[in-house]
């Protein structure tokens, strides 16, 4: 009888695939911790290069058709160098759509990275981002341009956690300065946005001025490809389309400036 | 969370039972000695029998289906055995979150049909061949709540008005189909069950339901887990 409760056992834990223990059981089969992998390799192919071009998709949530059309569109396109989500990779947080965005993605032919978005954080959905993707600030830097992404989801957070953080802001203005010349800030929610901490898009909007070469900032989160300059000031913001509405954005970056251009799939 | 909350429902369903069985077997004998208050005597005996209808009459272990990786519970059938409704409590390991979780259930089961594989337990040879019934099909319906504080009902205060519209990240509504077989234990070696069931369920939950309602390139399979369990039937 031990013995056959034994054998039960062993074969009800290797068949995990076929039981769901709980959707928010954060139980992750297959890669982990893509984005400092993938932005290693970022650091690694693109070092010195003329031009750098780079793919901004955001908020694919739950619309994987679209998500794969999205994907199969970049992968078409010779002349990409990586790709970044802007956030809200699942529509509601669970481990199984963690693990079926993630599937799509890895369909790239281009390394990529992701930021978390707020339907990122549902139930313990926080917890499977990092440990899937990784932490929720992070930064790498292609071609001498610093890629500085930030968590700023701070509604999930009930405005108490620092976010944005502004600690690692200042940290990512001096880290490697010697390495970068110009910085792209990019972020799921934007300023004034109802995730955003609004009692901070001032202070926020100053720390940013202490990046070298600020050239402008990407967001997703409001399922619009809105342009932007949100503190009248010339800084742009490039809003990212959801993936329902089938466009993205590339940016051209060149030594002398950038280009965005829309592309509809 | 309301930890305390959560020990003080179990303590308080196993108190209730625990009464309900004493006072089934030791009150009935002493009030029947009394020969001058037969009115008053089937009145207890009523409201014991009463009572004693919510004393659970079976025993049930599964794992996954949405519930944890292994759920133990009580339950009670009625309804000529059609009906059974289950309390499960089912916990979920920590894998790679910051800690273990606990869960509780509540499912409904309905089973249409009990058919007889075997003749009846009669004699005590060849009792493995005798008592098989088979339940070609079963319908289950079941909430389920995961405890813990990231976890909300509905969407706290913190959040604009309808902004994750309709959406609770703790109750999880269920729907299972599966089947099962039971075997009468025979007089002789009944401990504590009169019949033990095994049985397996395929399920899913409303998020993915809903998920393969939203993009036709999620397939019914990506959405539905196994579940298999144990049920004993004590009375």
């Amino acid at each position: 009888m031990k013995k056959l409760l034994y054998v039960l056992l062993v074969l009800l834990t290797s068949c995990d695939d076929m039981f769901s223990t709980h959707p928010y059981d954060v139980n992750i089969k297959g890669e982990k911790g893509i984005n400092s992998t993938q932005s290693a390799e970022i650091e690694r192919r693109f070092v010195e290069k003329d031009t750098l071009r780079v793919a901004f998709i955001s908020d694919t949530h739950l619309w994987h058709s679209d998500a794969k059309d999205e994907v199969a569109d970049i992968n078409n396109r010779e002349d990409i160098d990586f790709v970044i989500h802007c956030g809200d990779l699942t529509d509601t947080g669970t481990t199984k759509e963690f693990e079926w965005s993630r599937d799509i993605l890895t369909g790239l032919r281009y390394p990529f990275v992701a930021l978390v978005g707020n339907h990122d954080f549902l139930g313990v959905g926080d917890q499977t981002y990092c440990v899937m993707y990784g932490s929720m600030d992070f930064s790498f830097i292609a071609n001498r341009v610093k890629f500085v992404c930030l968590n700023t989801n701070a509604t999930e957070y009930d405005y108490m956690a620092a976010v944005p953080n502004f600690d690692y802001m200042e940290e990512e203005i001096i880290k490697d300065s010697a390495n970068f010349d110009r910085t792209i800030v990019v972020m799921h929610a934007p300023p004034y946005s109802d995730q955003f901490n609004n009692n901070v898009c001032k202070a926020f909007r100053s720390y940013l001025d202490f990046f070298p070469g600020l050239m402008c900032c990407v967001y997703g989160h409001n399922h619009n490809d809105k342009v932007d300059d949100i503190y009248e000031d010339g800084l742009i913001f490039y809003g990212i389309d959801c993936a329902l509405h089938r466009n993205y954005r590339i940016m051209t970056i060149t030594p002398d400036g950038y280009e965005m251009e829309q592309i509809y799939y | 969370m309301k930890w305390n909350k959560f020990i003080i429902s179990i303590v308080l369903t196993l108190n209730m039972a625990a009464t309900v069985w004493a006072q089934d077997s030791t009150s009935v004998k002493r009030e029947k000695k009394s020969q001058d208050c037969e009115e008053y005597c089937n009145y207890v005996e009523r409201y014991q029998h009463r009572w004693a209808l919510l004393v659970p009459n079976q025993f049930v272990v599964q794992n996954a289906g949405n519930m944890g990786v292994l759920s133990v519970g009580i339950g009670w059938g009625y309804g000529h055995e059609h009906w059974e409704t289950h309390l499960l409590f089912g916990y979920i390991p920590k894998h790679q979150s910051t800690r273990g979780k606990l869960t509780m259930t509540v499912k409904e089961n309905y089973i249409p049909w009990n058919v007889r594989l075997s003749a009846p337990q009669n004699t005590s040879d060849g009792f493995l061949k005798h008592g098989w019934t088979l339940n070609p099909l079963t319908a289950s319906i079941y909430v389920n709540t995961v405890f813990g504080h990231e976890f909300w009902k509905l969407q706290p205060s913190r959040y604009p008005d309808k902004y994750y519209e309709l959406m609770s990240t703790k109750y999880r509504l269920n729907v299972a189909f599966g089947q099962r077989i039971t075997w009468d234990i025979p007089c002789k070696y009944r401990k504590c069950a009169k019949s033990v069931s095994l049985f397996y369920e395929v399920s899913s939950c409303d998020f993915y339901i809903r998920a393969m309602y939203l993009d036709s390139s999620i397939s019914l399979k990506d959405i539905i887990g196994l579940s298999i369990g144990i049920k004993l039937q004590i009375m």
